[in-house]
């Protein structure tokens, strides 16, 4: 931290003082960090109860961000972690609602259900609006085209997910639009007549399911994520007081990948800075990957470079990569600008190149290696072919370059749990970055194993089974995992509980088998005993209580303490309903939860800090893989179906194969609700103010779609430091899928290139 | 100055208001006067010590008992609800029938605590059928002593009861829907005082408001009290009431002398009532006006850091005068987890005591509420050092308190009557509470052999028909504590006369066997000092009922919707042990709060104190080294959850047409911050440890207004 030395660009941030900037920053750039600098920087100029505002992504970078301003700070003899506050958009949202629940209606000690909880609400809301309108689907079906078999089988399956699907991406939607069910309800007949019978059916649906969840909610006296940042913007707007209190309270405002920001978080913000305040957006456009399944849009970042009064800033040089793969991520940029076949996506990016650092630069480039870049382009490559291309090259890379780091990114989960099973049967050993793995399943069956050794004091196979959950989590260490093997068959194998937790001075159940152990062995059992002596007194505590004196001793990440509070939350919600209730029954409760048979309101699914390990393959999603780096990437499935390119030929995921026309029903949807937040006060508006032909909708996803995967085939490449191989499949034997167009202009760019090179 | 109040005149109506920070020997000077008055032959009938609470009277019960105190008669000490008490007790006949009372010719009810949460809870049964309070997120004991809450203000404060939605309403900023709740309260406040009338039931609020409205108005009253008591003296007169003032204001003109007291950082129990302005406001009616600034207590440097830290949070504090570190006496430290921030407390806790030898009575650790997670925690790693812990926590539910729980356990296995048979569980937490040194797995494997329930009733069989290899497990020692625990149960299961009361019966037990060596009760301070709340609060509800019989079981059915014909309970209500039955029910369904401050029973000199910060204040004790735990909570600056009163807007000086906005919330916040601040550095003699976790118990961050004061402080001594 100390060795950073800014270079001209980052100076220029650096020099900031007040007003508004806008930075855009290449990948590798060291936007994060200046960034950091920056707030370190403005939380000694601020005053001690003021607070430099920092907002970013997920979580990960939530800490992130404290550690590098921490360091920076720490020197001053100063309480860490004051002057800033570190939050992303819903932690910030939480923070401006929980002052003042009251002004939108909420109770002190309101609820935030999680997005499992709100799935579930949302499938009862959608299961009855199915059964309701059975005869829905007819009107959006490619019945020429189905048998009545078929279409029976649709109506079962396929139907129901789509409706689910859209339903959340309507709610999400509306919510974004701040368009409440009550609203939407009253505006609806005024529209409907201007639509065609399946638009408005279409619409009806999304607002009748809206509706209903929205009830739900409200009984239940909760809100969801969206509506804590709609509400949020609520509470700002209801009360000018508060909202000084908060410009007061935070001066400056840092705003991180800013590139995906959403319609909502950008009024917060600008709430919050207000006219002449305080605000830094900083981020990357041509890195702005969620659009498709969020709100987030990366026009607002551009749109505010463009506004007046706005200082603009461009980060572009980055040590990050060799030169080869600098070039290759330039000449996709400049491809897609000047010779993308779809001319409509030929803005995709903002012409921001990406420039290596100087020689006197700290963080110089790896060296230029143009072998270091695979595009594998082998005709009809098939999906498994593929998996063994990738996984025959880390056998042979892996072994010699122990102390390097590597990642195979995918485009879908799916296509990394292939990929992983091969890596099991070949045993190259291998971390997930795919799906979130499930901290509440974890967290509930630690909890359990712990409660059912409490309920059943006497049994030592329960207590085995505590002490195995109780052990450090390392199961890849071999060691420890034959020693918690080892100590707990002993501990199943004690003949009476008591003489090793409370032992009598004639009768230690430990002593008289010490000398058949290790003193590493004894050691454990001793401080197990300790432990589970302390749970055992605990026992006579309140569920609640006793789950967070057990979580408190047990736990240490935040995330599983949030848990493991939120589990305590619904058992002392059962004791108060059942007072019946017992440890036994509580046990229960838990195994069912920790088995997933109910779903059980944890946390959202958050990202934690990765650090990519070295001599591991690390399997991730391109979207997982934003803001790491590894000397070797794999790109998979780089075919157009994972990055269609808008041509004839193409296919798209959203597009259902049996709805009509190659309609994308979701797309058709959130077009016609986006009329409905119009001005409906004007009765001067031209007539078609809220007409939509049918298909323009679809055909506009189609383009968003394309240029969202461009970029994302862009963060892809951006990952790798020195080798980059890209490899492409044909898809399921049905597909015949084609590789991607990028990629096949990348690989004649490269060759043409390298027989320059050869030539010269 | 002090011995010109101590011995001012006492007569000629000398009155006298003596103002100063908490630790300057207000107090003190109040006892001597005490002392002068009696030596100069005052007789003691004619003195009246009024404090707003029982607790604040300690230090006048310390010097009443002495033994070189004058001999003579009684000195009366009240609360103002004391003394409506006895005087409408003695007074009934003359008030009864224009008060509106049902039965004029009958005795009057008082309800304690207790009774009137079991009449509250019985009055809101049918509105909540009907639907009443949907949508509001709240236990069924807040939602009864809220709006018993609300009858008490409107009392204290002197407003009409059937004023307390329409001033709620009034100051309302959030939802519309919010509104209609407080009609819901309004309709349940004037049903209980419908069922007061009807059955001669007098709960606090009423007592206060026929104390004022009935009493005071007749002539020979007010010459029964004005007359009677001459010399008053009247301590932490800004905890107290507006209803208290009132009548000082009636009072100090016409008595012989008096000597009213003033905290000026005081008015902490402005959630009960407490109105600081209007005391101080008697100063104006007072001959005299001293004021007393000198700190018995504090240093200079911990005068420093409570004007410094207060300073961010209240208007008016006074400019530091000397140039004193304030950061000299406050030691900050930062811990990432809960659990460790719990080590280190008790790791310094431990060094202070064995180290620079600091009595554990000395110390108080402060948390802005204290979970059972909390407490445990602590009291776990402390008692790992050898240091016992003192807690109190007013307002808990006493079911989850283990040994309450374990009492109600042990009574339901004396009372097969009652056909409650406890589980299995219940019955082992009560053994291994009640049996010293049983450990929970004996207690299990103990239960487990000897605890059976058949076809509803339960059997409990001795230690001695246990086989001997389980004998051995469980081992004699602990076997035999536990045959006699049985034998004590069979006997008073076979007693000739039946069932005792049940404070009776929990009174035998503890004394004969579980306050006893060899029982878990002997050692342990907070479970003898709850087995004692508990016993006194089952003794209170038995004689509410004993006195009313058939009232009560007449007034539930009025209440409830019940037709005469049929009364609510009439079967329970019997005798002793029945109502005993109906107070246990009411325990486990989470009714009754446990230890109010005023049963609170003092601090031990041998433990450190773990209490609520707001707690200590209350127990007005100094001690020599505080720690405030959890610094980074936000609780430290939050009030309670209280959707249907509000502690401000029904204040007398609230104006009727202002809404509850976010400015005035934050002052409030403030300003009880501040406040506290204040407080607790008053009541500290020598350190402070602040200390925090980056996340509380639950995970989150934590970052309050109390931990940013302390930076800002950090900040601003740097730059100085």
């Amino acid at each position: 931290m100390n060795d950073f030395q800014p270079r001209a660009d980052q100076k220029r941030v650096l020099a900031y003082t007040g007003g508004k900037m806008g930075v855009t920053a290449v990948p590798g750039s060291g936007k994060t960090h200046t960034l950091a600098v920056l707030a370190a920087q403005l939380v000694s100029a601020i005053d001690s109860d003021q607070e430099v505002l920092i907002v970013t992504l997920v979580n990960s970078a939530v800490d992130n961000f404290k550690q590098r301003i921490n360091q920076l700070i720490k020197r001053q003899r100063l309480l860490a972690g004051f002057g800033y506050r570190v939050r992303t958009l819903h932690g910030l949202a939480h923070d401006i609602v929980r002052e003042r629940p009251g002004l939108v209606g909420l109770a002190e000690d309101f609820q935030i259900i999680d997005e499992r909880r709100s799935d579930d609400i949302r499938e009862d809301a959608v299961d009855a609006w199915l059964r309701g309108h059975p005869e829905a689907p007819t009107s959006f079906l490619a019945l020429d085209e189905l048998d009545a078999k078929q279409i029976e089988w649709i109506k079962r399956s396929h139907w129901p997910n789509l409706v689910r699907d859209l339903a959340a991406a309507f709610i999400k939607r509306a919510k974004d639009l701040q368009l409440t069910p009550e609203v939407l309800l009253e505006r609806l007949p005024l529209v409907r007549e201007r639509w065609t019978p399946s638009q408005a059916v279409l619409v009806s649906m999304g607002v009748e399911i809206y509706a209903n969840y929205q009830r739900s909610l409200a009984y239940q006296g909760a809100v969801d994520f969206d509506d804590l940042i709609r509400l949020a913007l609520e509470v700002l707007r209801r009360d000018p007081a508060y909202l000084d209190r908060l410009r007061r309270r935070w001066p400056y405002i840092l705003e991180d990948e800013a590139q995906d920001s959403s319609k909502l978080q950008e009024e917060i913000l600008r709430l919050l800075a207000g006219e002449s305040g305080n605000w830094v957006r900083v981020g990357d456009p041509n890195q702005a990957i969620y659009e498709t399944f969020t709100n987030a849009n990366p026009r607002f970042l551009r749109e505010f470079l463009e506004e007046p009064g706005v200082t603009r800033v461009t980060l572009s040089a980055s040590g990050r990569s060799q030169p080869a793969i600098i070039e290759l991520a330039n000449y996709l940029v400049q491809w897609t600008q000047t010779q993308h076949p779809t001319e409509e996506v030929r803005g995709s990016f903002l012409p921001q190149l990406i420039m290596p650092t100087s020689a006197d630069d700290l963080q110089r480039n790896p060296p230029a290696a143009p072998h270091g870049i695979q595009l594998v382009l082998q005709p009809g490559f098939s999906s498994e072919r593929e998996l063994r291309f990738v996984a025959d090259s880390l056998a042979r890379w892996l072994p010699e370059h122990q102390d390097c780091t590597v990642a195979v990114l995918v485009p879908r989960n799916e296509r990394g749990f292939e990929l992983i099973n091969l890596l099991k049967q070949r045993k190259i050993p291998y971390v997930e970055l795919l799906r979130s793995t499930s901290t509440t399943r974890q967290t509930a069956e630690v909890l359990e194993k712990i409660l059912r050794c409490l309920a059943e004091p006497t049994s030592a196979r329960k207590l085995s089974e505590a002490f195995r959950v109780w052990c450090p989590d390392d199961p890849e260490n071999p060691e420890i995992k034959a020693r918690i093997d080892r100590i707990a068959r002993r501990i199943a194998g004690c003949p009476a509980v008591e003489a090793y937790l409370w032992p009598r001075a004639d009768l230690d159940w430990l002593t008289t088998i010490t000398p058949e152990l290790s003193p590493e062995d004894v050691a454990w059992l001793l401080e197990f005993r300790e432990a589970a002596c302390r749970w055992h007194r605990a026992a006579i505590l309140p569920i609640d209580q006793l789950i967070l004196t057990l979580a408190n001793d047990r736990f240490r990440e935040a995330k599983e303490l949030a848990l493991a509070y939120k589990l305590a939350l619904l058992l002392r919600d059962l004791a108060d309903s059942y007072p019946t209730y017992r440890l036994a029954e509580f046990v229960e409760e838990l195994a069912v939860i920790a088995r997933n048979e109910r779903r059980f309101l944890g946390l959202a699914e958050e990202d934690t800090g990765f650090e990519p390990p070295q001599g591991k393959v690390t399997v991730a999603t391109m979207h997982k893989a934003k803001g790491l780096e590894w000397d070797r990437v794999y790109l998979m499935s780089v075919n157009n179906y994972d990055f269609p390119s808008g041509q004839a030929h193409d296919t798209y995921i959203a597009e259902k194969w049996f709805v009509r026309d190659g309609l994308n029903l979701e797309a058709e949807a959130l077009a016609l609700l986006a009329t409905m937040a119009g001005d409906f006060s004007n009765p001067d508006a031209p007539a078609d103010q809220f007409s939509v032909p049918e298909g323009q909708a679809t055909r506009q996803a189609r383009l968003d779609y394309v240029s969202e995967r461009l970029r994302l085939l862009y963060v892809g490449i951006t990952r790798a430091k020195q080798e980059l191989i890209v490899t492409w499949n044909t898809g399921r034997s049905d597909r015949k899928l084609q590789p991607a167009v990028p990629l096949i202009a990348l690989h004649g760019y490269w060759q043409q290139k390298q027989s320059q090179e050869e030539n010269s | 100055m002090s011995v010109d109040i101590i011995s001012a005149p006492h007569t000629g109506n000398h009155t006298i208001f003596l103002a100063g920070p908490p630790g300057c020997g207000k107090t003190t000077v109040a006892v001597q006067r005490l002392y002068h008055l009696l030596n100069k032959g005052v007789p003691a009938e004619q003195i009246l010590i009024l404090v707003p609470q029982r607790t604040l009277a300690a230090p006048y019960y310390q010097v009443l008992r002495q033994a070189g105190f004058p001999a003579g008669g009684n000195v009366d000490i009240s609360t103002i609800g004391g003394l409506a008490r006895r005087t409408l007790d003695l007074f009934w006949p003359l008030v009864a029938a224009t008060a509106g009372f049902a039965h004029p010719d009958q005795r009057p009810c008082f309800l304690t605590l207790e009774t009137a949460q079991y009449y509250m809870d019985r009055t809101v049964e049918p509105f909540i059928a009907r639907g009443a309070f949907d949508g509001l997120t709240i236990s069924r004991s807040r939602l009864v002593s809220q709006i018993i809450d609300n009858l008490n203000k409107a009392a204290a404060v002197g407003f009409p009861l059937d004023e307390i939605a329409s001033r709620l309403k009034a100051a309302w900023a959030g939802e519309s829907a919010r509104l209609a709740v407080f009609d819901q309260v309004q309709e349940v406040a004037l049903a209980f005082r419908r069922l007061c009338l009807a059955e001669n039931l007098l709960d606090w609020s009423l007592q206060i408001h026929l104390f004022w409205h009935q009493l005071l108005p007749l002539p020979q009253f007010r010459r029964y009290l004005l007359g009677g008591y001459r010399h008053l003296i009247v301590d932490n007169t800004e905890e107290d009431i507006p209803a208290t003032h009132d009548l000082l204001r009636i009072w100090l003109p016409l008595c012989e002398s008096a000597l009213l007291i003033y905290d000026t950082e005081g008015g902490y129990r402005i959630f009960l009532g407490a109105d600081p302005k209007g005391a101080l406001a008697l100063a104006d009616l007072c001959r005299e006006h001293v004021v007393q600034s000198a700190s018995y207590v504090t240093s200079a440097g911990m005068e420093a850091l409570g004007l410094t830290l207060a300073r961010y949070f209240l208007q008016d504090i006074p400019r530091l005068k000397t140039r004193v570190d304030p950061l000299q006496v406050l030691e900050p430290q930062g811990q990432r987890f809960h659990p460790q921030m719990l080590e280190w407390v008790s790791e310094t806790v431990a060094s202070l005591v064995m180290e620079e030898g600091i009595p554990p009575g000395q110390i108080a650790i402060l948390s802005p509420f204290l979970s059972d997670a909390l407490r445990f925690s602590l009291i776990e790693r402390l008692q790992r050092y050898g240091i016992q812990v003192h807690t109190h926590r007013p307002s808990r539910e006493l079911r989850e308190e283990p040994p309450i729980r374990c009492l109600l356990t042990l009574a339901k296995l004396a009372h097969p009557s009652w056909r409650r048979p406890p589980p299995p569980t219940d019955v082992a937490h009560a053994l291994m509470l009640a049996i010293a040194d049983l450990d929970p797995v004996r207690a299990h494997l103990l239960t487990e052999i000897v605890y059976r329930v058949r076809d509803g009733q339960l059997v409990l069989s001795p230690f001695y028909q246990i086989v001997p290899s389980t004998q051995e497990r469980i081992s004699y020692l602990l076997g035999g504590r536990y045959d006699e625990l049985w034998r004590w149960l069979q006997a008073y299961i076979n007693r000739r006369d039946g069932p005792e009361r049940l404070d009776l019966f929990l009174s035998r037990l503890f004394g004969e066997l579980l306050s006893q060596v060899g029982f878990g009760f002997h050692r342990d301070l907070d479970a003898g000092a709850l087995a004692a709340k508990l016993i006194e609060s089952i003794r209170k509800f038995l004689q509410a009922f004993s006195s009313l019989n058939w009232q009560g079981t007449r007034a539930l059915a009025s209440v409830s919707g019940s037709s005469a014909e049929q009364p609510v309970s009439t079967g329970t209500l019997r005798t002793g042990m029945d109502v005993g039955l109906e107070y246990v029910d009411m325990v486990e369904r989470g009714i009754l709060a446990a230890q109010h401050i005023s049963s609170w029973l003092g601090p031990a000199e041998n433990a450190v104190l773990l209490v609520p910060a707001y707690t200590f204040l209350m127990m007005n004790q100094p001690v020599t080294i505080q720690f405030w735990l959890d610094a980074g909570s936000r609780a430290w600056f939050e009030r309670i959850y209280q959707p249907l009163t509000h502690p401000y807007v029904l204040r007398r000086d609230w104006p009727g047409d202002q809404l509850w906005t976010d400015e005035e919330e934050t002052r409030a916040r403030e300003e009880f911050l501040g406040r506290l601040i204040l407080g607790l550095t008053r009541r500290c003699r020598q350190r402070i440890y602040l200390v925090y976790s980056d996340l509380n118990e639950r995970g989150y961050e934590q970052r309050g207004p109390l931990l940013q004061a302390v930076q800002r402080t950090l900040v601003e001594s740097k730059k100085s």
